[in-house]
């Protein structure tokens, strides 16, 4: 069972160079036209509104890449692969990226809405809090070379306890403050044009995020091979 | 149970051995209250509200310079290896480590609130607040001492361990404040704030105690 398993995904991942680009590519194309000119115009907020085919998208990609940290992190401890650590750290990048792009929309949305840039509010707050936290990861991580196994296990537990901490958070968080807008989308309160467009960018943006994570993960893999070999080649020239 | 004990016992005596470590920690909250007066002009009656936030974020940055110490020596002395060699579990070598960090810690925050007490004029140790103060603590030094067997190995530890651990510690820092708001009879919402502090540290405990074999094994 667990080898059918396994083949599959390996079936499955054999397809990726040939599957992820042009279907990326076509969704996020799709995205941008629907999100620039097939959605309707928000009669309150206007044009800035579009943003949020950015915004909502964006932060479901982080919290995505931050649970394949997770993921990867679990299986570095439980298997000693150094390849979960290459994709533990692709993905902490791409989150951190997702996270920051989150961030900054909100910011660009919040100052005509809002009437500023920046609010105490509990979702920006928590969001800053998880940015931070997968910052210090990269840079916990990146203070060894791709080798030290120590140093990946290290980080893999402080990728743990993080990803952990994250519900006390945005509980911490919001006891402290609120003022973010509720989500309408499920309530079904959001115009069915709107609704369409806001399905097709998250389909485009979440699978942008796995192409991302796979092209940084195997990056990170071909480093750590490349530096293996390096240190083999110095360790020969030395004797 | 005895080879917790046996940790506790050997750390206290290396903590009181080395007492500049834990000197400096402790003459640096000191400072930081100072630097907190001048900054802030905490003189008079409006100082009460500003409080809690000064008393934390002092134990916070006093507890994570303590704590960036826990296995700096024990590496650089090469002691931390033939630890980790004894036939015992590791989770109780951790609890030893946390153990002494806390009663440490509690020490030098004892003496911070009496120096807080007598420089603001304000009424402030109570049992309440002790016993916020206690399990705050236990949750923080819970959290920093796993962060802390990184430091042993990276230069740039120092600066590094805060990075990592100040975010995890928010929801720390936040209920203990409006905690010990509480405690002060102070305004603090109507949150649990009490509850959440235990929960984190349940959860930190929890969490640091099953992670450290993994962290430390080679």
């Amino acid at each position: 069972m667990t080898r059918l398993v396994l083949q599959t995904t390996k079936w499955i991942y054999g397809w990726r160079w040939l599957v992820l680009p042009p279907v990326v590519g076509a969704l996020m194309l799709a995205m941008l036209v629907g999100a620039v000119v097939v959605a309707p115009r928000e009669v309150v907020e206007g044009e800035v509104q579009r943003l949020m085919y950015i915004h909502v998208p964006s932060a479901i990609s982080g919290y995505f890449a931050f649970a394949v940290v997770f993921a990867a992190s679990v299986g570095l401890l439980w298997t000693r692969d150094m390849r979960f650590d290459a994709v533990a750290r692709g993905a902490a990048t791409v989150g951190v990226l997702f996270t920051f792009m989150m961030l900054t929309t909100g910011a660009i949305w919040g100052k005509p809405i809002w009437g500023t840039y920046w609010a105490w509010d509990a979702r920006i707050t928590s969001t800053l809090i998880l940015f931070l936290l997968y910052t210090a990861y990269l840079l916990a991580r990146s203070l060894a070379d791709e080798l030290d196994e120590q140093a990946a296990r290290y980080s893999a537990v402080y990728a743990i306890v993080a990803f952990l901490d994250i519900p006390i958070i945005n509980m911490s968080v919001r006891w402290w403050r609120t003022l973010h807008p509720q989500p309408i989308v499920v309530e079904g309160a959001l115009p069915m044009g709107m609704q369409i467009v806001l399905g097709l960018s998250m389909l485009a943006i979440v699978l942008l995020t796995v192409w991302l994570i796979v092209l940084r993960a195997e990056t990170e893999g071909i480093g750590a091979r490349a530096t293996a070999l390096r240190a083999a080649l110095d360790r020969r020239e030395g004797e | 149970m005895s080879a917790v004990a046996a940790v506790l016992e050997k750390d206290l005596r290396l903590l009181w051995r080395h007492r500049s470590g834990w000197l400096s920690a402790a003459t640096f909250a000191a400072i930081s209250l100072l630097v907190y007066a001048f900054a802030f002009d905490l003189v008079g009656d409006e100082v009460r509200p500003l409080l809690p936030g000064v008393l934390w974020v002092t134990f916070l940055f006093a507890g994570t310079i303590a704590c960036s110490r826990a296995f700096t020596d024990e590496v650089e002395q090469g002691t931390f290896d033939a630890l980790l060699l004894a036939p015992v579990p590791r989770t109780a070598l951790y609890a030893g480590k946390v153990l002494a960090n806390c009663l440490a810690l509690l020490a030098v925050e004892v003496a911070v609130m009496l120096l807080a007490t007598i420089l603001f004029n304000q009424t402030l140790i109570s049992p309440v607040l002790l016993l916020d103060v206690t399990v705050g603590t236990v949750g923080y030094v819970s959290l920093t001492t796993l962060l802390s067997t990184l430091g042993a190995r990276v230069r740039a530890r120092e600066v590094l361990l805060p990075v990592l651990s100040l975010p995890l510690l928010v929801p720390l820092l936040i209920a203990g404040v409006r905690a010990t708001d509480a405690a002060l009879e102070l305004p603090a919402g109507s949150a649990p704030w009490t509850l959440l502090l235990v929960v984190f540290t349940l959860w930190s405990l929890i969490a640091s105690a099953l992670l450290f074999p993994l962290a430390v094994e080679r």
